[in-house]
């Protein structure tokens, strides 16, 4: 005759029981509004975005699943290729110019710590830009390079210089968007690093000060080490922007001269919103999240900072 | 406590008959911006003044996303019932558009009293497609000439007597440059589409066509089409008119710019600058004095199938008023009105504007002279495509003969396309 007992018993429900003993019912409480909020503003687009990529997408005449072909027209189409080519371009420029110059400026303001009021000063200046919008940065930025009317151009002007077409020049257009990103961006990263710095233990400098160590050995010793996981952080916010660059470069140069400063976002945006070749556009996405997903995990691996995502 | 009751009957009431009163609710999307959304403004609270049984929701200035979003909102099925759709983009947006002849409630145009004859055909004509009217024409816009006069005196030109012809063109560039200033700008602030235009006006000027009446190829590939982009490449580089980047706009209002290209829609900006300008139309260079031009026209997103007839007709009678007072539009937003009666209005007449420049655009577009863009399901990628090589021509990164060759084989490709 069956008799129920413990052996009997699904281990799913077994399972059951001892989560609502465990009382771990109470953590996912905690984060349901949100994982809500996660899974319907970035888990389902996301999702929908992948499945939208399989179709050639029109629902007034009908949406047709076509497989991986809107994949495979992308890797044939030149100009997918060519944003692509610039993205690289761009986060190559971006991210260890941001970085570098970032950690640079939160080095001399950790030396110049005594003096509060011009620390405070010089880090409200270097912060100021991150608090504008990415219109007034490409405004102001397309303002100083105006070949008429530029200040860049005045400048050129005054001293004779002969000047480039700067943003109507190919060669020119993605390096002055970039430089213009990395003045946003820098003042950010800056806050991030002089935490860290200002977290560094005084007596680790002291004693290297008494062993006469000098100070770039310092630097690769105590501080790289030290602030890894703020370098961490910010090569992973830098490289996600660089990677999904586009006001500045839609109202800086619109993706010209040409094609020369159109960046993959800037693609997706003409095939989504101008052509209105969604499952194009898609595929464009799902390539640039999958692109930024890899350079995030092999820069992690790279820096050898897997605890620190665990 | 009764009485207070009895007072939220009546009140109850009153929003009731107000609700009955205001029964038919109409959304209009427009992409108008600046002088263009106030001019429209103006003519939809004329409206409301007019049919305050129609409440009527104005939606405008996203000139960027405007046919995205107007294709969204039919998807979401929340589309509006009143829209504008550029006439050379009919053919990308016809899916999204309810036939006016041809609606679920009947035909629209009979049921809102729209005559056809009010319109220039060739306007009215352009709305049509596959068999069925989807649009109603509310104006036609255009580039002209427009020049300061205080350059010309001090270039030694006659301020009254802009150059129509080839030889007086370059005589006057020449005479510009001379006396210090910017020559000429053929592309209003030199975007890539601008340039195109402008391209477009000297290759039209020959009588060249940019594919063949199928849509099967490219045909500018050709000797006109080459002549006329050496001719505009050489504006802003061997001729020394211009400089490759400047913003012909910029130039103009601050006094620096001869002679500029530029639409209509610049008259409100010119005047403000103070500049001392004069319009003309837009000079014969190569044969025929075609400008470039384009046409708003008034039309019905497609709506859902719940929709009522009163809805239908609402947005039909909107329609109707706004080309029927088209002369505002004309007035404040500088295109040309497409109803004829409009464009007969005193007020109209006796404007600066018209004076100034609106009857020499006018002129223009009654004697055939504005060519409309190009009519393709994918007519803003072919119009990319070619816009792009026409910038690396002008900015000196490949020659004018490699430009055409790439934006032919590039247009070529988006034309095979499934």
């Amino acid at each position: 005759m069956f008799r129920w007992g413990r052996g009997n018993l699904a281990p799913s429900i077994l399972a059951m029981r001892s989560f609502l003993r465990r009382r771990e019912w109470e953590g996912w409480l905690y984060i349901l509004p949100y994982l809500l909020l996660w899974g319907t503003f970035i888990a389902w687009p996301v999702g929908y975005g992948i499945y939208l990529s399989l179709f050639d997408w029109n629902p007034i005449r009908g949406s047709r699943y076509v497989g991986l072909a809107n994949y495979v027209a992308l890797f044939d189409d030149e100009r997918f290729l060519n944003a692509l080519t610039n993205t690289f371009k761009f986060v190559t420029m971006v991210v260890p110019l941001t970085l570098t110059v970032a950690l640079t400026f939160a080095l001399l303001l950790w030396f110049w710590r005594g003096s509060k009021i011009l620390s405070n000063l010089a880090q409200a200046v270097f912060f100021s830009p991150y608090l504008l919008t990415v219109s007034v940065i490409a405004i102001t930025w397309r303002w100083f390079f105006d070949p008429d009317f530029g200040i860049v151009t005045a400048f050129c002007k005054t001293f004779h210089l002969a000047c480039p077409k700067f943003l109507a020049d190919p060669l020119w257009a993605l390096p002055i968007i970039a430089f213009a990103t990395v003045w946003w961006l820098v003042g950010y990263r800056m806050i991030v690093f002089q935490a860290a710095l200002g977290d560094i233990p005084q007596e680790l400098f002291e004693v290297a000060k008494i062993d006469g160590v000098p100070f770039c050995q310092q630097f690769i010793r105590i501080i790289l080490p030290l602030i890894k996981p703020s370098l961490l952080f910010s090569l992973v916010l830098t490289l996600i922007s660089a990677f999904r660059t586009f006001g500045q470069v839609l109202m800086m140069t619109g993706g010209g001269p040409g094609r020369a400063s159109e960046v993959l976002a800037l693609y997706l945006y003409w095939n989504a919103f101008e052509y209105f070749r969604i499952g194009r556009a898609a595929a464009a996405g799902v390539v640039l999240l999958g692109l930024t997903l890899v350079l995030t995990l092999l820069g992690v691996k790279l820096l050898g900072l897997k605890s620190e995502l665990q | 406590m009764k009485r207070l009751g009895v007072l939220f009957a009546v009140f109850l009431g009153l929003g009731w008959f107000w609700g009955l009163a205001q029964s038919v609710k109409i959304e209009f999307n427009t992409l108008f911006h600046e002088a263009d959304a106030k001019a429209m403004e103006d003519i939809v609270n004329l409206f409301r003044a007019a049919h305050p049984e129609i409440q009527v929701e104005l939606v405008q200035g996203r000139w960027e996303q405007y046919y995205a979003e107007l294709r969204l909102a039919v998807i979401a099925k929340n589309p509006p019932q009143l829209g504008i759709c550029h006439v050379n983009r009919l053919m990308e947006m016809v899916d999204y558009l309810t036939p006016l002849d041809a609606s679920p409630v009947g035909n629209l145009l009979e049921l809102a009293g729209i005559d056809p004859s009010l319109f220039p055909e060739a306007t009215w004509k352009a709305g049509q497609i596959n068999g069925h009217q989807y649009l109603i024409p509310l104006d036609t816009h255009g580039w002209g000439l427009w020049y300061n006069k205080d350059i010309f005196v001090a270039a030694g030109l006659d301020p009254n007597k802009p150059p129509q012809t080839y030889d007086e063109f370059i005589a006057a560039c020449e005479a510009i440059k001379k006396a210090g200033f910017y020559a000429f700008h053929p592309a209003e602030d030199a975007l890539p589409r601008k340039l195109r235009r402008a391209w477009e006006i000297f290759y039209y000027q020959m009588g060249g066509e940019l594919f063949d009446p199928a849509f099967t190829k490219a045909t500018f590939n050709n000797e006109k089409g080459l002549k006329a982009l050496e001719f505009l490449v050489n504006i802003f580089n061997a001729y020394g008119w211009n400089v490759v980047g400047g913003n012909g706009y910029a130039q103009f209002t601050a006094g620096q710019l001869g002679m500029l290209f530029a639409g209509n829609w610049f008259y409100p900006t010119a005047k403000q600058s103070g500049v001392n300008f004069g319009y003309a139309p837009v000079p014969n260079l190569f044969g025929i004095p075609y400008t470039w031009g384009a046409s708003h026209q008034l039309c019905v997103p497609l709506q859902p199938a719940d929709t009522p007839k009163e809805v239908y007709l609402g947005a039909m009678k909107l329609a109707r008023f706004i080309t029927e007072n088209a002369y505002i539009w004309t007035m404040s937003g500088g295109h040309i009105a497409a109803n004829k009666e409009a464009l007969k209005d005193p007020r109209l007449l006796e404007s600066d504007y018209w004076k100034e420049s609106g009857h020499i655009l006018n002129d223009m577009i009654q004697k055939g002279l504005v060519r409309f863009p190009i009519n393709h399901p994918r007519g803003s990628q072919l119009e990319n495509a070619i816009e792009t090589y026409i910038q690396l021509a002008v900015v000196g990164q490949i020659s004018p003969a490699e430009a055409l060759a790439k934006a032919e084989a590039e247009c070529n490709k988006i034309l095979s396309e499934k």
